[in-house]
């Protein structure tokens, strides 16, 4: 007994076994990959050596008063008592103020979506499940478009508001797909309609926006698109980040748990409405932070979670540390492709917004899993 | 049989039909093995929200402290209703469930999973959980918020897993067992509940005879150490051989309620079961065989 309690305590840290280190080491690389390609074209040139020692730069990393006047912004620095005047070479510079920001939103998002997707997929134990299917997003974005046009003095509550509004949508789609107990299929149904309905709504609003400018600000906005964001949409994402991981990374094993069926964790004491319902809000946090800064970005929160899943299994605890690691993969890596793709094939400074190619990665992805499966959207 | 039975038990006679007779009842858990508990339900009216009557109705039922009582009845006969609801898992429109003489509802709910489990026929299965891991959710009400596993933890899964004879099986995954020897991961996952009360719906349907077997045999095991057992079993003449008590429902009423030998008896297959069938004094207690179905 006492070598077998020593075995299994052995494993039990095996649960951070070798796919899963795979998993996020190949995740950090493309990440970083992606990320330093990202950051290396533009109007002024650079090469790679160049802007690895301007991301790197000790100068920046190495001065916390630096470090703190580009994530917290001038005015709040300063007022913290943080010195805000400093000198930096140009490449540092050009990287640190206008093209690391575009990544590290990126990554955010990427990551938020992921862990949204994956809380999601658990508590409606459904596969299919994700923010963007289940109308979270939607609800989200018409949310902000709300703020943006019709109460644009309410511009700095976006994270809110959105969070608001998919709240409402998530509670509208599981009202609707409720029959005494819900399905995954009837879920997946709800939440088409509602966000028909949403974007419909969307749309609409673009005919009481005063100028042109809104308009196209709003459909880049709700393709998804990371086009000319800034720190400000980095400090706009990383509060709801701080929230919503350590609620995912602990979340786990309560999701582990309910994947066992409602009637077992009811059985083991635990309060399964409850942790629904927590662990619900902390994928919507997650989804709508993400809607905030970049608009609607599909599909993400389906797929990287499924793709975690068949490398590391469904054990949650492993599955939210792939996540971290795979989301912001994906989200750099496709927005890699949406900034450059046009630039390179046509020359012409033409960027996508990110969105539509999540889209379409996501759409042939969806194809692939309804085929493969007999038993469409089981966990 | 190496469970302790219930002796003293009277037979009740018909006028207790649809009612539940008190006094054999309340004679019964006196005898039961020191320090096991009582699993009590009084004046209960159960339904689900969906339901305009409740679904099984009964004056008193008793799952005596350390004994085995199998729950019988045909088909949508409300065994399941009453076994979730003396499970604390479905709350009774009217009556009480106590435990020991506590509230079993009036727990907290990991409390309530310290002492009662229940193992459900409703659950899924997430396929590449190993059998350990699933065998560990069973100490789910032991652990709070941040606590790792615990020695205490480590020692009833290895026990469970080894009462329930899984121990090579213990890291394969469940999409590659059989429904045999998923079932059983089951069981010692309620197992390393450690619960003073196990309660099982149906645990043998749908099992080869072989898996039947070994189910029971882990349960009577578990039960050896003192456990309370309620167990829905679909065959009747396997409950009749395996349990020390019998509690026969009938469209949500209790149709009678003691020892096999008392209860089985051809009138009960008949008005019960609708079968036609011969009774006779077996090596187990009664055996049945069943010769039509009635009308």
């Amino acid at each position: 007994m006492a070598t077998e309690s020593r075995e299994l305590s052995g494993r039990e840290i095996g649960w951070l076994n070798r796919s899963l280190l795979l998993t996020c080491v190949a995740g950090l690389a493309v990440t970083v990959l992606a990320g330093l390609v990202q950051v290396r074209f533009g109007t002024y040139e650079m090469t790679l050596p160049q802007v690895v020692g301007a991301v790197f730069d000790p100068l920046v990393w190495f001065r916390p008063n630096v470090l703190a006047t580009f994530v917290l912004g001038d005015g709040l620095a300063s007022a913290l008592g943080i010195d805000t005047a400093f000198d930096l070479p140009t490449e540092t510079l050009i990287v640190w103020n206008v093209r690391l920001p575009r990544v590290l939103v990126g990554a955010l998002v990427g990551l938020n979506l992921a862990l949204s997707g994956a809380v999601f997929q658990a508590v409606t134990r459904n596969e299919l499940a994700s923010p963007f299917i289940l109308g979270v997003s939607s609800g989200a974005g018409l949310a902000v478009l709300l703020t943006l046009v019709v109460f644009a003095n309410f511009a700095a509550l976006l994270p809110v508001t959105a969070a608001l509004g998919g709240t409402l949508a998530f509670l509208v789609v599981y009202a609707i797909a409720w029959q005494g107990g819900t399905s995954p299929v009837r879920l997946v149904l709800a939440g088409v309609i509602v966000g028909t309905v949403l974007n419909s709504m969307q749309t609409a609003l673009f005919f009481f926006a005063s100028d042109l400018g809104t308009v196209q600000a709003a459909i880049a906005w709700t393709t998804g698109s990371l086009t000319g964001v800034d720190w400000e949409q980095v400090r706009t994402v990383l509060p709801p980040t701080l929230l919503v991981l350590p609620g995912a990374l602990l979340g786990a094993r309560y999701l582990n748990v309910l994947l066992l069926g409602e009637s077992t964790a009811s059985a083991l004491g635990m309060r399964v409405e409850r942790a629904r319902f927590l662990l619900s809000a902390v994928a919507i946090l997650a989804a709508a932070a993400s809607v905030a800064v970049a608009g609607i970005v599909g599909f993400v929160g389906l797929i990287v979670p499924h793709m975690v899943r068949t490398v590391v299994g469904s054990d949650y605890r492993r599955l939210m540390v792939g996540c971290v690691f795979v989301g912001p993969a994906l989200l750099v890596a496709t927005d890699l492709g949406a900034r450059l793709t046009f630039q390179f094939a046509t020359g012409a400074p033409l960027q996508l917004p990110v969105g539509i190619v999540t889209g379409l990665v996501g759409g042939p992805y969806f194809l692939y899993l309804m085929r493969r499966r007999n038993e469409l959207g089981d966990l | 049989m190496t469970g302790p039975r219930a002796t003293e038990t009277e037979v009740p006679d018909d006028d207790h039909r649809g009612t539940a007779p008190d006094a054999t009842m309340a004679q019964s858990t006196t005898d039961g093995t020191a320090g096991a508990s009582d699993l009590v339900g009084d004046g209960l009216a159960v339904g689900y929200p969906a339901t305009d009557e409740p679904v099984v109705e009964c004056e008193r039922v008793v799952i005596p402290a350390g004994e085995v009582t199998a729950l019988v009845g045909p088909n949508g006969s409300g065994k399941s209703t009453l076994l979730k609801s003396l499970a604390g898992q479905l709350e009774p429109w009217d009556g009480a469930v106590t435990l020991d003489g506590e509230s079993v509802y009036g727990m907290a709910d990991k409390e309530r999973a310290r002492r009662i489990g229940l193992l459900s026929q409703e659950r899924e299965e997430p396929g590449s959980l190993t059998v350990e891991s699933l065998v560990q959710h069973g100490r789910y009400p032991y652990r709070g918020f941040l606590d790792a596993v615990s020695d205490a933890d480590r020692a009833a899964v290895d026990r469970a897993i080894e009462l329930a004879g899984v121990e090579d099986l213990r890291d394969r995954r469940l999409d590659g067992l059989s429904g045999g020897q998923k079932q059983l991961a089951w069981v010692a996952m309620a197992l390393a509940q450690e619960t003073d009360v196990l309660l099982l719906d149906e645990p043998t349907t749908f099992l080869d005879l072989h898996h039947q077997l070994h189910v029971l045999e882990t349960v009577r095991a578990r039960n050896a150490e003192g456990v309370t057992v309620g167990i829905v079993l679909h065959d009747i003449a396997q409950a009749a051989r395996y349990a020390d008590n019998l509690i026969a429902v009938k469209d949500g009423q209790l149709y009678d309620w003691g020892p096999p030998a008392d209860v089985v008896t051809e009138g009960l297959l008949a008005d019960v079961f609708g079968v036609d069938a011969t009774v006779r004094e077996g090596l187990d207690g009664p055996e049945i065989v069943p010769r039509r179905p009635l009308d």
